[in-house]
């Protein structure tokens, strides 16, 4: 009885090493090209071409150097730090106003309008490029960051609405009945009440649309020709007709990613209900 | 001191009734800012570019009629070869790159859903890819992918696999695009879906238990169907960005060999800004994202998406 017992457990545990050991290996198959990215960007293109790859080296901060000297990164990670911060924040505020209006309100039309508005999320980016192009012309906010901003902003608001809205609505509405009572207008319920209780989606939404903002190339490519250009415009740089700056193009992606990997970490809380639109709580 | 109080408090009633009626135009207001911005820079150009779309309009060919020419744009787009192939492979790399990054992620999360050491460390390390820009992710995986000097066909060729031509290949190029694309796409479909299982009440499991029922029975008639809403919006959304990939795509392939990765979006760029074939790219455009609202609509109708967002509110 006790044999088999022992048995029973022995194999509970091969089992359960096993399993964790397939964790692991899906761990290392998601992490090991970020490692690489990471390594490579320390290495000098000597080391990089090299075969067989080596995994010991001295690091060398010659492309961080020669990103920023020679290859604009500078002025391009300004670029895209103001115009993402800037389309980020109008998105938030625009957004909420109507999350706002949407969760508390009763208006004719109310499904309608969200459709609406989650329906700028699906449109491919490329049927609005034309016109944005040709009216950006006209107007002579062509290569300026406000062109940019413009666009980022009307992606961000879709997620903003659709977050914020479910945000609003888990916040029950006696909360701000009460303050009003006790005599608060409307506006000074929810600066008082309301916001304080959102502050933690309000931080976890902007995050999202800082991401998709700050991680976005197609328009940056077509609507900017050298005074505006964001990091990913420059980083496509890095492919030469016929090979690649190996350093370089691994520098620059690291630059590039580590303010959204800081950042979402630090909000994984309520990263899943973000990115489903508040449909799938974390 | 009566008649004070009275006076109070109907001037609190008169307060309240004003900022009632001051209510009837405040939803508007807030709404105001979003529809500006979505009607200017959304709807506007979007009108505007179904207006070119019945033009010639071409800037770099002063010769060409760039006034209204009808249909001719669309009547050109059914006879387009090239865009139809670019509607196959990117329906061929769509359907491949979710089907298997959904079933990657179910996977995962039934092994992660079990007390393993490490697990909140492996977890934030599996959400990475999602979160690097995808220019970068697109250039690591083409630094990785180098037939010479590569460190997978390094790696591969450890275990006597290999060497591949990866995106440099007819063969192979489309797989190793779908290859980056579930690996950057995995995460999220990932974390939706566990966040989903780690909701899902345990009593159904229980009772499955006690009926005897195998593993395998148990995930396919009370998970699976339990789960069914999360995967439904986590597969929507994977869907309408994976139908639009363009980035991974631009750095890897660029569309080649052969066009074999000639997905829409690249095509799309090519006739508007290597061309400027305005005109008929609007066309394009347009074929195109009727193309993919009419998939939209077919993958909601089918799965029931309306019914399951609308049960959420109902709640």
């Amino acid at each position: 009885m006790s044999a088999t017992l022992a048995r029973h457990k022995a194999r509970e545990r091969r089992r359960a090493v096993t399993l964790w050991l397939l964790a692991v290996s899906v761990t290392v198959f998601f992490f090991f090209p970020v490692y690489w990215m990471f390594s490579s960007a320390f290495k000098t293109d000597e080391v990089s071409s090299t075969f067989p790859p080596v995994f010991t080296f001295a690091p060398s901060m010659d492309n961080f150097v020669h990103l920023f000297l020679e290859a604009e990164a500078g002025k391009a990670l300004w670029n895209s730090f103001f115009i993402v911060t800037i389309a980020t924040l109008l998105a938030m505020i625009a957004g909420t106003m109507a999350a706002y209006a949407l969760a508390r309100f009763d208006i004719k039309g109310k499904n309608a309008m969200a459709i609406e508005i989650l329906s700028v999320r699906m449109l491919p980016p490329i049927v609005s490029v034309i016109p944005l192009f040709m009216i950006a012309r006209w107007l002579g906010i062509f290569d300026t960051p406000w062109l940019l901003i413009a666009v980022y902003t009307l992606s961000g608001l879709p997620f903003v609405v659709w977050i914020m809205r479910v945000f609003i609505q888990d916040i029950p509405q006696s909360v701000e009945e009460a303050a009003m009572i006790d005599g608060c207008g409307r506006i000074e319920a929810f600066w008082r009440v309301t916001l304080p209780l959102l502050l933690p989606g309000l931080a976890a939404t902007m995050v999202i649309v800082f991401m998709f903002a700050w991680n976005e190339f197609l328009l940056a490519s077509l609507l900017t020709s050298s005074d505006a250009k964001t990091l990913p415009v420059i980083a496509a740089n890095a492919i030469k007709p016929k090979a690649i700056a190996f350093g370089l193009a691994c520098a620059a992606g690291v630059i590039m990613s580590m303010p959204v990997i800081v950042l979402v970490l630090m909000m994984q809380k309520y990263l899943v209900q973000g990115l489903t639109l508040g449909a799938v709580k974390g | 001191m009566a008649e004070s109080a009275i006076r109070s408090a109907t001037v609190h009633a008169g307060a309240a009734k004003a900022q009632r009626a001051g209510e009837k135009w405040a939803p508007w207001i807030l709404l105001a800012p979003t529809l500006v911005i979505m009607n200017v820079v959304g709807v506007y150009p979007l009108l505007h570019s179904l207006y070119i779309s019945f033009t010639g309009a071409k800037p770099t060919d002063p010769n060409a009629h760039q006034g209204w020419v009808g249909l001719k744009n669309y009547a050109e787009v059914v006879s387009d070869g090239q865009f139809w192939h670019a509607v196959l492979v990117t329906g061929g790399f769509t359907a491949l790159s979710v089907v298997s990054s959904l079933v990657l992620a179910v996977l995962m999360a039934i092994l992660f859903n079990r007390p393993l050491p490490g697990f909140v460390l492996m977890r934030s390390l599996i959400l990475i890819p999602m979160l690097v820009t995808p220019i970068a992710v697109g250039l690591i995986w083409r630094i990785m992918m180098m037939p010479e000097l590569g460190v997978l066909n390094y790696l591969f060729g450890i275990v006597g696999l290999g060497p591949f031509q990866w995106g440099s290949s007819r063969g192979s190029a489309l797989a190793s695009v779908v290859l980056v694309d579930v690996w950057q796409w995995t995460p999220f479909m990932f974390i939706i879906i566990f966040a989903g299982l780690k909701s899902l009440p345990r009593s159904p499991f229980e009772s499955a238990q006690i009926d005897g029922a195998s593993g395998w029975q148990t995930f396919w008639q009370v998970t699976v169907p339990m789960l069914k809403p999360v995967i439904v919006i986590a597969v929507l959304l994977r869907l309408i960005d994976a139908i639009r990939t363009y980035d991974t795509i631009y750095i890897i392939t660029r569309g080649g060999p052969d066009f074999v990765t000639d997905v829409v979006s690249i095509y799309l760029q090519r006739v508007n800004f290597r061309f400027f074939d305005l005109g008929y790219g609007s066309a394009l455009s347009w074929v195109t994202m009727l193309l993919i609202l009419a998939v939209v609509l077919i993958f909601v109708n089918l799965s029931g998406f309306l019914r399951i967002v609308n049960e959420k509110e109902a709640r």
